[in-house]
């Protein structure tokens, strides 16, 4: 009875939220979770095939949503939180939106992203058959602590579920790291051959996770992802079972997986890893991955992922929560070579994290060459962004509160493309002042 | 003029943007006509010596990280003791800062430290992680930065850098924050510190083109507009609170 009344009342919040218009995506199953705590392990009860768990730094919510499209494609009933609300309350709501008003709903598979601190808590109530780890980052850091700590936190939540089949990115030695013990037999997914410039950007885990040397590479692809081993204690990249080749950037980018050529329409290098991981995922399902590419035609980004509006010329929004993910947004835009604009908002909310201090751990000023036009700075900490490109001897032309502001002077210049990196809560209202500016998503 | 500074162990002291420090500094200096070399020392180099260095920087790390730089810095504590004793500028932030001390004691074991300022830390429950405000006696204005610490740090009778307006500070409680012993500035802010503080910075740069320059009369005037607005604006957003 409790989980009746807990499912009515998200129910009827949802439904009060649309009618003030804000999207609920997380706080009807918050309450709904005060009402019946263990809410969310019905879920198991109503999955008939298996639940698939993606957690990690960067690309859970595209891995997330490509996995379900995929399982869509395939004519199965999902369940998936696909805004990315993805602690406890998120997951909550996600199922009291899919549940009838008896509380029932009966899906194929349910597909979940979940924020790496919130493991261990929703592994209480859920055990998934298939867990995916993209990478860890350092990410957010007055959130977590520090990324050993994350790291720490995985574990515990894996010890939860010894018989969950783990999904991971071999390219990442802290990824790598879980695959021991109980999970010796892990999959993992990677990319084998050198694609891009050898940079120096900032390399989270270049100490051996497992005896702590100086970790060594034959290539790497961004931060600590590559071809890794440690001179010390033999610790190294595994065996890796799903295998990306023959990488070529343009448009649609083009490689394969394990020999299947894939031509796929998105932008970003990373972007492969979120394609692969993917794949290595079906695959542990036992799903069949013959036919990859048209399982993935029905995706549409969640806004901000290098998402296009149309105006007298594009402006490309693109949203990154921390320095790796912003490193690679700005590769993403030096490989465009038309002229263009830049426009960078910061904010330092809970959700973007407080400490603005990454900001000067990110290669912001490899963002202005020949082709940039303008560059402008805006969001609530528009005074650190303006002072980390002053100490870096990039010029900002405009200093603004005003998003709105920055987008109508973009649009103005002689540039083909305005490109707008935002961080986490400046994506909605950037958004907001895209539709209202007359932009086409 | 030149001035040399010396990043210890970047390649493992480098978490909240410690480049930022290094960069300010530097630019700082350039922006003055005063020529700055930056050099690191990591793991694998060999070959310590302090003799020409006018300005040492020690960045803050993971608990791990910090552990393995301790063993590496124990080796030259001596060094830095004469160098600190001499009036050299030694700049510590986070780890840095606690490395400093004669120990920090976590949960399960004590790493010892250099003995330089005379300050004892403990690890704490929770971390102290918050938007911090201080008020220094010798500079004019505010310090602003952020702080996210697990170590409660305990000065004794050392002078801080400054009292805590918002924030907590070295151990949550004593309303002081960091410490300033003879050209040592040791703080938990970070942020980084010096971009947002200008003031802070010239005087650690005043510090150490004295001591390598005594004739020296002092930096010139910088354009700091927008180095002043973003101090401003963390004072005024959180002084009140």
């Amino acid at each position: 009875m409790r989980k009746l009344l807990a499912v009515w009342f998200g129910k009827a919040l949802t439904v009060l939220g649309k009618i003030i218009g804000k999207k609920s995506s997380s706080s009807p199953g918050h309450y709904a979770l005060k009402i019946c705590p263990s809410l969310v392990a019905e879920l198991g009860k109503c999955v008939k095939k298996g639940i698939v768990v993606t957690c990690g730094t960067n690309g859970k919510t595209t891995t997330n949503n490509l996995m379900a499209t995929a399982l869509e494609a395939k004519g199965y009933k999902v369940i998936c939180n696909r805004l990315g609300a993805n602690m406890l309350s998120g997951v909550a709501t996600t199922l009291i939106q899919e549940m009838n008003i008896f509380g029932k709903v009966t899906a194929d598979y349910a597909c979940l992203e979940i924020d790496e601190a919130y493991t261990p808590i929703v592994f209480d109530y859920i055990k998934p058959d298939v867990m995916v780890i993209t990478n860890l980052f350092r990410d957010q850091l007055d959130r977590y602590g520090e990324i050993d700590i994350t790291s720490e936190i995985i574990s515990r939540a894996i010890k939860k579920t010894p018989n969950v089949q783990l999904v991971l990115c071999g390219d990442d030695p802290l990824c790598v790291q879980f695959g021991q013990g109980r999970h010796s037999d892990a999959l993992y997914y990677g990319i084998s051959e050198k694609v891009l410039p050898q940079l120096d950007d900032t390399k989270e885990g270049r100490f051996c996770p497992a005896c702590g040397a100086e970790q060594k590479y034959n290539y790497y692809h961004y931060s600590q992802l590559g071809d890794f081993y440690c001179p010390k204690c033999g610790f190294k990249r595994p065996k890796i079972d799903f295998e990306v080749k023959n990488v070529s950037l343009g448009t649609p980018m083009k490689f394969t997986i394990n020999g299947q050529p894939m031509k796929i329409n998105y932008k970003g290098f990373y972007n492969i890893y979120n394609l692969v991981a993917v794949y290595g995922a079906l695959s542990a399902l036992g799903e069949s991955t013959d036919d990859f590419e048209r399982l993935l035609e029905a995706y549409k980004p969640q806004i901000g992922r290098m998402q296009e509006y149309k105006f007298n010329k594009p402006v490309i929004l693109s949203l990154s929560k921390n320095p790796a993910g912003f490193n690679q947004a700005i590769a993403t835009v030096n490989t465009d070579k038309r002229k263009k604009d830049v426009i960078i908002a910061i904010n330092d909310k809970a959700n973007d994290g407080r400490d603005v201090s990454w900001l000067w751990d990110v290669d912001f000023d490899k963002i202005a060459d020949e082709n940039m036009l303008t560059l402008t700075t805006t969001g609530i900490r528009v005074y650190d962004i303006s002072l980390r490109f002053k100490y870096a001897d990039v010029k900002v032309d405009m200093i603004t509160h005003s998003m709105a502001d920055a987008v109508t002077a973009a649009l103005k210049t002689d540039s083909e493309v305005v490109y707008v990196l935002v961080n986490y809560t400046a994506l909605y209202s950037t958004e907001a002042v895209l539709k209202k500016l007359g932009g086409k998503a | 003029m030149k001035i040399k500074i010396l990043h210890l162990y970047p390649d493992l002291l480098n978490l909240y943007g410690d480049k930022g420090n290094i960069e300010c500094m530097r630019k700082r200096l350039m922006w003055r006509g005063i020529d700055a070399e930056v050099k690191s020392y990591t793991v694998d180099d060999t070959g310590f010596d302090l003799s020409d260095v006018d300005i040492l920087f020690l960045g803050g790390g993971s608990d791990r990280e910090q552990k393995i730089v301790c063993n590496k810095l124990l080796e030259h504590k001596d060094e830095i003791k004469r160098y600190v004793e001499d009036g050299g500028t030694l700049v510590a932030v986070c780890g840095g800062y606690q490395l400093l001390g004669k120990y920090y004691k976590l949960a399960d074991e004590t790493i010892e430290g250099l003995g330089i300022l005379n300050i004892k830390t403990e690890q704490g429950k929770k971390r102290l992680i918050s938007n911090i405000i201080l008020k220094p006696d010798f500079i004019e204005g505010e310090i602003v930065g952020f702080e996210n610490h697990g170590g409660r740090t305990d000065i004794g009778i050392h002078k801080p850098l400054g009292k805590v307006v918002y924030g907590y500070g070295n151990d949550g409680k004593s309303g002081a924050e960091g410490v300033v012993y003879k050209n040592v500035v040791a703080t938990y802010l970070h942020g980084p510190l010096l971009p947002k503080n200008p003031k802070l910075c010239d005087y650690i740069l005043t510090n150490a083109v004295k001591r390598r320059y005594p004739d020296f009369k002092g930096l010139a005037p910088l354009d700091d507009g927008l180095e002043n607005t973003a101090n401003d604006y963390i004072v005024k957003r959180f002084k009140n609170k």
